[in-house]
């Protein structure tokens, strides 16, 4: 007897499907975007960079460059965004980060506000093109590409200075417990290469690195970032191993997270001039 | 008479459960980081608008309450049954190892890469693949010779939370950055879930678990006697195990596939009403429902109003709350 | 009288072990029957055989000319009702518990206990005697007065037969007599059919008309109590000493253990002969 009743409960589960109504979409506004609401520090200082930092009204608590983003409209952290508050603003145009929560992305397609994702770039031609991007989609392609240009210029300027000097060997860490390194599917190999230095976990299938290989591989230089207060007590732990040449030679850095790690095109370049004094410094 | 003064005990528990749960709803729909006026709320009740304030109401909080009602009466009444059958009160809807088992599905479907390819539904979908597979495994790993054995229920699911939990640890090690935080997002648990085929899936599969639990209540009570004496009862003990492990295991797997992994509401809640009513499973069953619904509206509430912006994953609340409260209500029953 | 219980061949057990063997046994209605032997001689079994909780491997249990294999579930409970090894039992009231044997009863689409239900229930706990507990937890009784509720519980499945598997072991003498009594008033007065496993021989003796006597699974002798409770056959059975005297009051033969210095004090006053 009880299983009629299942049979029942499963037509009506079938049958409530047809009394589902697909949600409203309505289609976004073309036009500029006049109300935007950056979700990344990063997307946050391009906007400024691009010249419509008037057009963000709201970013999220981590956006702290440059110091105008600070006094915005705050709208949750780079992972849980809140989704009331976006929406209370009426933005036009959201813009989105691979750490936002999908979730919130798909809710906010569905309300239909306009939603663009700039995935994690991997390399530096990606940031550029993220950044073009960018500029697209708040009417300041002209003003991406001139930044652009500018900047390759200055790379290639730096590439001509250091060519011929000799390359130390490098290995840069993102995380301790596991030992995380940088490889050459993470961007920050570009400024490992850009710099003149070899990256000795390049060729490494994952970040997952043995502490063993590194002494192994003995690097003239270690560089540590991304770890937040841990990184002196990692750079303290480095210090053990006197064998390592990095030891020896003092050369352990630790680097501001901020501008290695989520570097628009002219924060690049900046980093990329700090990186090429620790790699061949002025005798 | 005696029948008349327990029905009418009964229905009055009902009645104030069920007022507030409707109480709680509203408040729920009340509050936000958006702060609405309840006279503007009001007059959007009544006619639709294109306001950016009707659409908060509408699709984001009321989604969130409708989804809480379904999952926290679905984990609430899965704990419930699972308490009965055992009849060990530490027992809990994740306990036979069907979290882990749509844990796995999601990573797995996050790390081939199928959110990307697919939208958003692949999760929901793997997920509930995942616990069916491990359902269908334990099932049939404590089947022996026609004969369901409770023990075994409980061994191979814990067993295969472990296995999963280790297994999930070793993807998300080899796995690369961006899959990684896919996961971690699903694993927090929250109500928030765009797709509203979904949560309408949640509230149908979720009542009709509790009218088919309703079939079962005399059942699980005689089965409080233990297997035998309930067989002497005239129930088929066999049958009834088969079909609410099955019941629990579908609830379970639903909530889990569609709300990522929410502890607590599936073990405090049945212990809580119990406190309060009795064992008696027809009391229990729909008590429970709408105590659990009431639960998970209110953690969601707090949860995404106690540090706005900011969010705090649901299950965090749940766990405090519930834990506290229960122990505040141990203590004083006791 | 009509033969209630007719049993051929009876074979039980597990895998490959079995418990009872080629039990063959026939019960008539308002029969009283005790069911006596040593530990492990297969008296639990032969219970459980009879309500197929076991699996038989052989033979059949015929219940009122229908193979018991062939009555459903439900109907079974109507018509047999198994009091068992005193178990522990949560937080739950005499009266809700006593409830709880009404469920065979229910109509298909019954969800509630009807009038009629509450009034079983208060005539089965006014016989017992657990009327004046009735909103008391289980939990709180003595172990006396729980065996008690489990009987009112069996009696309200209004069965025609009644099985009950040592329900006195643990009770004083007091309430073991109040259980029995019990009992054989609803023999008599009201017609019940009743089985009933017991440990000690004198209590069967004393209120059983009809005796089964296992060893290793097998019925050794069957019979009234004079017949069964002879000195060689308990002494053969049991690998113990005793003594059978008549019991004074009712005559009905009273078995009195032996300690081991009575052997021997005897053993030297008669010489060697025991």
């Amino acid at each position: 007897m009880p299983l009629d009743k299942i049979k029942t409960a499963v037509i009506w589960i079938l049958l409530s499907f047809l009394f589902f109504s697909p949600s409203v979409n309505s289609s976004p506004e073309e036009g500029l975007p006049r109300r935007i609401v950056s979700l990344g520090s990063t997307l946050t200082e391009e906007l400024y960079l691009l010249g419509a930092g008037d057009n963000l009204i709201a970013d999220t608590l981590y956006c702290q460059r440059p110091p105008q983003a600070k006094l915005k409209e705050k709208v949750g952290t780079i992972i849980a965004a809140d989704l009331e508050k976006i929406v209370s603003l009426k933005p036009d145009l959201v813009l989105a980060t691979s750490l936002t929560n999908p979730a919130v992305k798909e809710k906010l397609k569905n309300l239909g506000i306009r939603v663009v994702d700039f995935p994690l770039a991997r390399n530096f031609q990606e940031l550029c093109g993220h950044f073009v991007e960018l500029g697209k989609v708040v009417g300041k392609e002209d003003a991406a590409k001139k930044i652009i240009n500018s900047s390759r210029e200055k790379i290639e300027a730096l590439k001509k200075k250091i060519q011929g000097l000799p390359k130390p060997k490098v290995f840069m860490q993102m995380g301790a417990n596991p030992l995380f390194a940088v490889t050459k599917d993470y961007f920050l190999n570009d400024f490992i290469e850009f710099a003149g230095g070899i990256n000795i976990a390049a060729q490494a299938k994952s970040g997952l690195y043995s502490r063993e290989e590194v002494i192994r591989q003995n690097p003239d230089i270690i560089i540590i970032t991304a770890m937040g207060l841990l990184a002196e007590k990692e750079r303290e732990q480095w210090f053990t191993f006197s064998g390592l040449n990095a030891v020896k030679n003092s050369r352990i850095y630790v680097m501001d997270t901020y501008k290695l790690c989520g570097p628009t095109p002219v924060s690049f370049v900046e980093a990329l001039e700090e990186l090429i004094e620790i790699f061949h410094p002025r005798s | 008479m005696k029948s008349n003064k327990k029905i009418t005990r009964w229905c009055i528990y009902l009645f104030v459960l069920g007022i507030i749960l409707l109480g709680i709803s509203l408040l729920s729909l009340c509050v936000g980081s958006a702060a609405i006026p309840v006279r503007k709320i009001i007059s959007l009740l009544s006619k639709a608008s294109d306001s950016a304030e009707y659409s908060i109401l509408f699709n984001i909080r009321l989604p969130r309450i409708i989804l809480g009602f379904a999952v926290g009466g679905a984990l609430s009444i899965s704990g419930v049954i699972l308490q009965g059958m055992f009849r060990n009160p530490l027992v809990e809807p994740y306990t036979l190892g069907i979290s882990g088992g749509a844990a796995l599905g999601v990573v797995l479907s996050i790390i081939a890469g199928l959110s990307r390819r697919l939208g958003g539904i692949s999760l929901p979908v793997s997920g509930f693949l995942g616990a069916i597979l491990v359902i269908i495994l334990v099932f049939y790993l404590s089947i022996r010779k026609r004969v369901l054995r409770i023990q075994g229920l409980l061994l191979y699911g814990v067993m295969i939370s472990f296995v999963s939990s280790s297994l999930i640890m070793l993807l998300m090690a080899i796995s690369g950055a961006d899959e990684l935080r896919g996961i971690v997002f699903w694993i927090m648990g929250s109500l928030e879930q765009p797709n509203w085929l979904l949560i309408k899936t949640a509230v149908w599969v979720s009542i009709s678990g509790l009218i088919i639990a309703y079939f079962f209540s005399l059942q699980l009570n005689a089965l409080s006697l233990g297997e035998e004496d309930a067989r002497a009862l005239g129930i088929n003990v066999e049958n009834t195990k088969k079909v609410l492990f099955l019941l629990t295991s579908v609830l379970t797997g639903m909530s889990v596939s569609i709300c990522g992994i929410i502890g607590f509401v599936g073990l405090i809640v049945p212990h809580f009403i119990r406190l309060l009513v009795g064992n008696d499973q027809r009391i229990l069953l729909g008590a429970s429902f709408l105590c659990g619904s009431s639960f998970l509206i209110l953690s969601d509430t707090l949860a995404r109003t106690i540090i706005a912006p900011t969010e705090l994953p649901v299950g965090v609340i749940t766990g405090i709350i519930g834990g506290s409260v229960f122990i505040f209500a141990l203590t004083k029953f006791k | 009288m009509n033969t209630l219980l007719e049993i051929k061949g009876l074979t039980c057990g597990y895998d490959a072990r079995f418990f009872i063997q080629e039990i063959n046994f026939s019960l008539e209605e308002k029969e009283f029957v005790g069911i006596i032997g040593p530990n492990g001689s297969g008296k639990t079994t032969f219970l459980r055989a009879i309500t197929r909780f076991l699996k038989s491997q052989k033979g059949t249990v015929i219940f009122k000319g229908r193979d018991v294999r062939q009555i459903g579930f439900k109907e079974f409970a109507r018509k047999i009702a198994v009091v068992s090894q005193n178990q522990p039992v949560n937080d739950i009231t005499v009266e809700e518990f006593v409830l709880l044997g009404r469920i065979p009863h229910f109509e298909k689409m019954q969800f509630l206990e009807t009038a009629h239900d509450f009034e079983i229930a208060r005539k089965v706990m006014s016989l017992t005697q657990t009327s004046k507990f009735k909103d008391r937890l289980m939990r709180e009784l003595s172990g006396g007065e729980r065996q008690l509720a489990f009987i009112a519980r069996a009696l309200a499945q209004e069965p025609q037969l009644l099985l009950l598997d040592e329900p006195t072991t643990h009770l004083d003498i007091g309430h073991q007599v109040a259980v029995l009594d019990l009992l054989k008033k609803l023999n008599r007065e009201c017609g019940l059919t009743v089985i009933i496993v017991l440990h000690d021989l004198n209590l069967a003796s004393e209120y059983c008309q009809r005796l089964v006597l296992m060893r290793e699974g097998r019925i050794y002798k069957a019979g009234h109590p004079d017949e069964v409770l002879s000195y060689q056959i308990i002494e053969e059975v049991y690998k113990t000493v005793v003594v059978v005297e008549k019991n004074p009051i009712s005559l009905r033969p009273y078995v009195l253990l032996v300690p081991e210095e009575e052997r021997r004090a005897r053993s030297k006053k008669y010489g060697k002969e025991e």
